[in-house]
């Protein structure tokens, strides 16, 4: 009982506990006849960015047997909850429930976040990847087939979950307990194994990545930009507290998978028609990059001050991905050729994607290439050159279609006219993740200082 | 204030970006003709106080030993000279051409960027200006080019980027080496210049460095991007190409490549120096098989820029200053000769040898001031381009006497290939089905433009001196990180 109290006083899970009842607001705000859904949704987009507020002066430490939350944890809610917010914000259905799953999805994030136990990670996994199966049923892609990618991402989910609970009983087989320290002998080194794979479904490494086109394409443009923003980096942080278990050899596969699922996921975005579904392997080639910097992360010894390259590599990416999608989502275009022309018909929308994709290409001075720099540097640093050579291959590809998206929309003559965006909020947070992208670039000594005593 | 020369031309290209057709147009050549006046005046504090890296403006530092640091020595003030010269140049050029603000805008922050690649003395702030300079003319080539302009610019684009990422990797190497040594993280040129390292590793980083540079050239076999770009670029867009962005390349060779790897400049001296001697003897044959205008020229650059980079490989101070001097050169003349061809194919839209013939007769100035500027290119004794391939060669011949001797044939190739050129389009009989009766002759504006740059060529032919003396600090500091065995 003394567990439980202690559990809920603890003063790390302030940010969750308002999130948790920011959910339960939206829901009952939902609920009463003469409130609308937009009031709802405001309630729970107050409560994420109370949340935000909270992690400026949440206390680290222990508490209890389940939960503790270091400088990693604290910094990766940053990434959880801002990469919900946008999302959040463009929901426009007369309905609060998308609302409602997305809070606890983010809620999810946030425990998996505050966790120093393994069930804590599973439970803290679990709340975030079931409201996600149900919001790609909810709030499907236009003209997508309803139910098929929930299903399958369902099922995908289910086996990542099976394997990490596999791996949980053998570890706790292995040292008899079910904190996050390391366990002895192969047996340990098999539950690291599980655990890890079912890391890296989440991440959508190859070749655990079958389930992740399908699912971004058939979903709402903007909770495709959630997928890839805030479920990843969970699953991120999760790799990287499995790698702070292991011996030191086990984070070795790490940087070489990476590599490959960067140089993969560019080789196959380059084939695609269909620009959501480009987006998503982008998107595994992103997720590629971040796992190679986990390698290296790992490989110099898991200091949780060492991540910062990584942690600003989500922040960027949070923006430069939410952006892209809600791009997509502003456009309403759906076809890669559809876009030919489009700088003519719309310059400024064209523009802010255009700052997106050089972001997300990796040039200058964007925020998406002192990111991949960073990422790069830590590479360089432990000696993983030859990761670093086919990660930068993946670069010079994925520039292929980044830029040839560029080229489309401003060389090209329009061939199809568009139908007219909407103005409004999702227009807003256009540009607030195209500025966000490019400056973050040239302004880090801002978050630099604030990053080490976040980390530290 | 150095930082004034690439903020003011990115302030103007924003403005330019976010007014009318005719205003940008007027706004660009304001403060075009506003960053020529200040790096004009800006010769006064540097030739005050000229130290081993020239006037310092130096930031707080910023994050992992990055420092936003930028120096004007005579190297650089002699391009920046050149930057902010040929943007006026290319945009009074462009004058009469119905082109959007984006255009005007384009070429604005082109120079912004270009500015901040030959000030910087920070590498990372050097390489974030290096790559930022590839958007701007990704644009002037992919929306105001010509027919293959699309493939083109994406050519232009990826094989650059494909170089910026070896010299990324061998940026972070190098760094990382240094911080291995001397336990500090740091960026500066000027504290890396020495570093030296050698084995396996330092031969990597070496190599990575000049695939770097060398696309920017463009050092056989990194060539091929230039003549795809040069020839489908708009003419304002060729002149910026060949007149200032092939410099990068040398320029990134004598800032970083030398002084940091002096040993295994030299011991590899016979692999690149042999390259830059392909790039001569390839680049003028091929520039002899060519049937368009622009096309030839621009595998003349290719030749041109072998000298140049011959030149700085001989790390003598005849051969840097000689090197550093034709790059000078080679940014008037080329710029001039592009900006000619632009005239024609603004007055006919044809560019190929056979489309033209008797132009003499139709077009006097423009005939003969397409002679000087070809004479100036064959570099003939009293023109500038002599100045500075008898130099570079001078140089070479110190360090290997053979490669210059291979390097001085390309010499006579360069009249073979543009003489007979010169004469089809200007002297030759006019071809059946020509474009030269649509041709008229330089107007006022044009001839001004023309002038210039004519007057500028004999000038530095005649009287190489004042060049020479801003050249000379920054030569004698840069020669001494030389390895001599």
């Amino acid at each position: 009982m003394r567990e439980l109290l202690g559990f809920f006083s603890a003063p790390m899970l302030w940010p969750q506990l308002t999130l948790a009842s920011g959910l339960l607001c939206c829901l009952a705000a939902g609920m009463a006849r003469e409130v609308s859904a937009s009031v709802a949704r405001l309630l729970g987009a107050v409560s994420l960015v109370v949340a935000l507020w909270m992690l400026m002066f949440t206390a680290r430490g222990e508490a209890g047997p389940l939960v503790g939350l270091d400088g990693l944890g604290l910094a990766w809610q940053i990434l959880f909850y801002a990469g919900g917010l946008p999302v959040l914000l463009s929901l426009d259905e007369d309905d609060e429930v998308p609302a409602a799953l997305l809070l606890a999805s983010c809620l999810g994030a946030g425990l998996l976040a505050a966790s120093s136990s393994l069930l804590m990670l599973f439970i803290g996994l679990e709340l975030m990847s079931l409201p996600a199966y149900l919001l790609v049923a909810r709030l499907p892609a236009p003209g997508a087939p309803p139910h098929e990618a929930a299903v399958k991402y369902f099922f995908a989910g289910a086996l990542a979950s099976c394997l990490f609970l596999l791996g949980m009983a053998l570890h706790y087989v292995a040292s008899g307990s079910l904190a996050l320290s390391p366990a002895p002998g192969a047996m340990g080194l098999a539950a690291l194994a599980l655990m890890g794979a079912a890391a890296l479904f989440k991440i959508g490494v190859v070749p655990f990545h079958f389930w992740l086109p399908d699912v971004y394409e058939s979903s709402a443009p903007a909770l495709a930009g959630f997928f890839s923003t805030s479920v990843k980096t969970a699953a991120l942080l999760l790799l990287m507290r499995l790698a702070a278990l292991g011996p030191a050899p086990a984070g070795a596969c790490l940087p070489w998978l990476g590599a490959g699922t960067s140089l993969y996921g560019a080789l196959l975005a380059l084939r695609q028609t269909r620009l959501q579904r480009l987006l998503a392997y982008s998107s595994v080639s992103h997720a590629g990059i971040l796992v190679l910097g986990v390698g290296a992360w790992a490989a110099q010894g898991c200091d949780p001050a060492s991540a910062a390259p990584l942690f600003f590599y989500g922040l960027v990416y949070v923006f430069m991905s939410n952006g892209a999608f809600l791009f997509v989502r502003l456009s309403g275009l759906s076809r890669r050729p559809e876009i030919a022309g489009y700088g003519s018909l719309r310059p400024v929308h064209a523009g802010l994607f255009g700052v997106l994709l050089l972001s997300l290409a990796g040039i200058p001075p964007t925020g998406g290439f002192l990111a991949k720099l960073l990422i790069f540097w830590e590479t360089v640093k432990v000696g993983l050159y030859g990761p670093l050579a086919v990660a930068a291959l993946a670069t010079l590809v994925g520039l292929g279609y980044y830029l040839g998206l560029i080229r489309d929309m401003f060389f090209d003559e329009p061939k199809w006219r568009p139908a007219e965006p909407e103005k409004g909020a999702v227009e807003v947070l256009l540009w607030v993740c195209a500025v966000l992208a490019a400056s973050l670039g040239i302004l880090p000594w801002i978050f630099s200082s604030a990053l080490g005593r976040l980390l530290s | 204030m150095l930082t004034a020369l690439w903020l003011v031309p990115a302030v103007g290209g924003a403005a330019c970006l976010f007014s009318s057709r005719k205003t940008s147009r007027l706004l660009s050549a304001v403060f075009a003709a506003a960053v020529f006046a200040y790096s004009l005046w800006l010769s006064v504090p540097y030739t005050a106080d000229a130290g081993v890296w020239g006037v310092v403006e130096s930031g707080p530092a910023w994050i992992f030993g990055i420092r936003y640091h930028l120096a004007l020595d005579g190297l650089a003030l002699s391009l920046v000279w050149l930057t902010s010269f040929l943007t006026v140049v290319s945009l009074a050029a462009s004058w009469r051409g119905s082109f959007s603000a984006g255009f005007w805008a384009s070429f604005l922050f082109l120079e912004a960027a270009l500015m901040g690649v030959f000030l910087a003395r920070d590498l990372f702030v050097f390489y974030v200006f290096w790559e930022a300079t590839l958007i701007p003319m990704f644009f002037i080539i992919g929306l105001w080019g010509s027919e293959g302009r699309r493939h083109a610019a994406m050519k232009f684009f990826l094989f650059t980027f494909f170089g910026s990422l070896f010299m990324l990797v061998g940026l972070l190497a190098l760094v990382t080496h240094e911080h291995a040594v001397s336990g500090v993280w740091t960026w500066d040129m000027g504290a890396l210049a020495g570093t030296n390292p050698q084995g396996l590793a330092g031969t990597l980083m070496f190599a990575a460095f000049v695939i770097g540079f060398g696309v920017k050239i463009p050092l056989f076999p990194m060539h091929t991007w230039l003549p795809d770009a040069h020839t489908e670029a708009p003419a304002a867009g060729s002149i910026m190409l060949a007149g200032v962005m092939l410099k990068m390349g040398v320029y990134g060779f004598i800032r970083v490549l030398l002084p940091v790897f002096p040993r295994l400049s030299w011991e590899l001296l016979p692999w690149v120096g042999g390259l830059a001697c392909v790039n001569i003897l390839y680049g003028s044959l091929c520039a002899m098989q060519q049937k368009d205008l622009k096309r030839l020229i621009a595998y003349s650059s290719v030749a041109h820029l072998g000298f140049c980079l011959l030149g700085v490989l001989s790390w003598t101070p005849e051969g840097v200053a000689g090197g550093s001097l034709q790059m000078l050169n080679h940014g008037i003349t080329t710029g001039a000769l592009f900006m000619m061809i632009g005239f024609l194919y603004e007055r006919t839209h044809r560019r190929g040898l056979a489309d033209y013939g008797e132009l003499v007769g139709r077009a006097p100035w423009l005939t003969f001031f397409f002679g000087w500027a070809i004479m100036a290119s064959i570099g003939l004794p009293g023109m500038n381009g002599f100045i500075g391939e008898f130099m570079s060669l001078a140089g070479m011949a110190r360090a290997l006497p053979f490669m210059a001797v291979v390097a001085a044939l390309g010499i006579v190739l360069s009249a073979a290939y543009s003489l007979p050129a010169y004469q089809t389009v200007f002297w030759g009989a006019s071809p059946a089905g020509s474009a030269s009766s649509k041709v008229t002759d330089l107007d006022a504006r044009e001839k001004v433009l023309v002038w210039l740059l004519c007057g500028l060529m004999l000038y530095i032919g005649l009287c190489p001196t004042p060049f020479l003396d801003v050249l000379a600090p920054s030569v004698a500091a840069l020669v001494p990180y030389g390895f001599t065995p």
